[in-house]
């Protein structure tokens, strides 16, 4: 049996008495694309948040390649080999768009205040490496983000950010990549270009796995693997898009009961 | 390969116009330096200021003179480099042998190496700290005493008290694990009163009187009590502390460069860009918050203890919270993470109090209004940050 990538068991957290995610049960395997869909508010970005370490669980275990990696703080899960991205894209600014996918190497490179300071060569080749690095990814990833790899990342628009937030993360050379509403903001064309982009990735990187936060049903009928749908924090249904779109359940969980009945 | 598509394709313009811009605002500088030192009359002063003021907005006006002044002294870095030192190294025989106007020089840098310090935090990080005038007087008080009590020599007590400063700064780094943003100013306030207080009350320190003659450095046989005599030419004793205090700025400023240049300079930009973001790019956040403040007390009490020995003379007053609050300000209107910004807005703050003088009760009321005017031209800073540069010519 091929051991998974990303195995989630009884994984819950609650604020209060607020249970925002709720014995959930994922299984990521290497070089698949898992789709986490359901209505607004059901825990989806919560369930990312505890799989990235910005929340600790309060009960559950999340294991990355055989390694339990539960309650870990982010930096260390974020070397263990788990990049994200973030619903509403963040990144740095004030630097440019070569820094930024620099800062995604961070864990990969090596080189510390003593080394800036005392070998200043050995640190000044590794970033220049680093760099030259960077700006191949990013030239792989478009021509146009690579044309204007010297901007600054804050004068750039809605669907080119999100493709420098994906260069960042594939930069740190990660085990499995957690894109939360990717296409959130796009329109038709450049949901299809993000498609495209995540296929040829894929077909860059055997093993490489995608969890992906979707809402946009074209790209989670086209794209994933499986669909897993969460509802009030709880995993309602996990398998083929086409077989969970027909389940009553599912049908509840976006339409309401009544309406259900009629669909 | 790669390498060459780095190395921005330009085609490299003739060196002439370069060296010309280079030295002409070399020396420029140096003399608008010089003549606001010099000048006695409050008109002439006002006069300097307004030139400043208007070269300033000359470069906002124009972004594109800024750009050419700046690739000048990209393409001419090692010509610039000369100057610049031979600049430094000939300034004192240019003050007239004032002895106020050096001893203003020797404060100036001193202030710019603190404010070189806290840069690394506000500037590069944006870790809001009002604690560095309790490390400048942490390191100032360690020489001090090791000179007073034990008669350890002045250059071995520049290494102990920055490593003295360095481990409190590691301590005042603690609380940056669960505090942020304004908590976080909160308590490096509070660490600088306990500084100041405990200074004051402890009796080992002197209390509110201080360390009362701390001996001048000697080296190679000659004290930096004694006027410096070179080829007929005699400069006052603070000529001294002027080269020494010049060094350490250098010093700071090829730290500041190096760190800036590596990973640790972009780890601690994208703490200050978005801590959420740094943390998920697998950035520690703890440590360079910590690593931050240690590398600012580091700095900061090679500052102190060159101040303990050149005044002689120490007390709290001397570290209390408003001079953190000057460091602050001094990167604010400089220009965060930009070293010559930081510099310069080191010499104005110190400079302006002195030179307006004239106004009395009055004076700090007006250096607040020139500051505001130079924020209002320049709202990011004198000179405000610039992206890296990778692979280009070094």
């Amino acid at each position: 049996m091929t051991r998974s990538a990303l195995q989630v068991t009884n994984l819950s957290i609650r604020f209060g008495g607020l249970v925002a995610v709720a014995d959930v049960d994922l299984t990521l395997n290497p070089s698949e694309v898992l789709c986490i869909i359901g209505p607004n508010g059901a825990g989806k970005s919560t369930l990312f948040n505890l799989i990235s370490g910005i929340y600790r669980p309060s009960s559950g275990k999340v294991e990355l390649d055989g390694r339990d990696i539960t309650g870990w703080p982010a930096h260390r899960i974020a070397a263990a080999g788990i990049a994200r991205t973030f619903q509403s894209s963040r990144l740095f600014n004030d630097l440019t768009l070569v820094d930024n996918v620099v800062i995604g190497m961070h864990t990969r490179t090596r080189s510390g205040v003593l080394d800036a300071l005392l070998r200043p060569r050995k640190a000044r080749a590794e970033l220049t490496e680093a760099a030259e690095r960077a700006t191949e990814l990013i030239r792989s990833i478009s021509p146009h983000l690579y044309a204007r790899r010297h901007m600054l990342a804050g004068a750039l628009p809605q669907a080119d950010r999100r493709r420098l937030e994906i260069a960042r993360a594939l930069a740190s050379e990660p085990k499995v990549i957690m894109l939360d509403e990717p296409s959130s903001g796009m329109d038709d064309r450049d949901t299809d270009a993000l498609m495209a982009d995540v296929r040829r990735v894929m077909a860059e990187r055997p093993g490489l796995s995608f969890l992906i936060i979707e809402h946009d049903m074209r790209l989670v009928a086209a794209l994933p693997d499986r669909v897993a749908v969460i509802d009030y924090g709880r995993k309602i249904a996990d398998g083929q898009f086409a077989e969970v779109r027909l389940m009553p359940r599912v049908q509840e969980a976006y339409l309401g009961q009544k309406a259900a009945q009629h669909a | 390969m790669a390498n060459h598509e780095l190395s921005l394709a330009q085609p490299r313009p003739a060196t002439g116009p370069d060296l010309a811009i280079v030295a002409g605002v070399q020396l420029g500088g140096a003399a608008l330096l010089g003549a606001f030192l010099l000048g006695e009359k409050t008109a002439v002063v006002v006069a300097l200021l307004a030139v400043m003021g208007a070269i300033f907005a000359l470069l906002q006006l124009r972004p594109g003179l800024e750009e050419r002044i700046v690739s000048a002294f990209r393409a001419q870095r090692r010509p610039a480099l000369a100057l610049g030192v031979g600049i430094v190294l000939a300034y004192p025989f240019f003050m007239q042998g004032s002895s106020y106007a050096l001893h203003l020089l020797v404060i100036a840098l001193l202030y710019s190496v603190l404010a070189l310090a806290l840069n690394f935090q506000l500037g590069s990080a944006n870790i809001p700290n009002f604690a560095t005038g309790a490390s400048y007087g942490i390191g100032a008080y360690t020489s001090a005493l090791l000179a007073l009590n034990f008669g350890v020599s002045f250059w071995l007590t520049l290494p102990v008290a920055a490593v003295v400063a360095t481990i409190f700064g590691f301590l005042l780094g603690f609380p940056s694990m669960r505090t942020r943003e304004s908590y976080l100013a909160l308590v490096t306030i509070a660490f600088g009163i306990v500084v100041h207080q405990l200074l004051n009350n402890f009796s080992w320190t002197g209390g509110p009187n201080g360390l009362v003659g701390i001996p001048a450095p000697t080296i190679f046989g000659h004290s930096f009590a004694q006027p410096i005599e070179v080829l007929g030419f005699r400069l006052p004793s603070q000529a001294n502390f002027y080269y020494l205090s010049a060094a350490l700025v250098a010093l700071s400023i090829l730290s500041a460069k190096r760190l800036h240049d590596s990973r640790v300079g972009l780890a601690w930009n994208a703490l200050r860009a978005d801590p959420l973001a740094a943390r998920c790019q697998g950035i520690d956040v703890v440590w360079y918050k910590m690593l931050a403040f240690g590398v600012d007390a580091f700095l900061a009490a090679f500052a102190g203890t060159i101040y303990a020995f050149y005044v002689s003379y120490i007390s709290p007053d001397n570290f209390t919270f408003l001079v953190s609050v000057t460091i602050m300000t001094m990167v604010i209107v400089g220009g965060m993470d930009n070293t010559l910004g930081v510099i310069l807005g080191a010499f104005l703050l110190t400079l302006l109090p002195e030179k307006l003088r004239i106004f009395a009760d009055y004076r700090l009321l007006f250096v607040g209004v020139i500051v505001i005017l130079f924020l209002i031209l320049r709202p990011q800073g004198l000179f405000p940050q610039r992206p890296r540069h990778y692979g280009g010519p070094q």
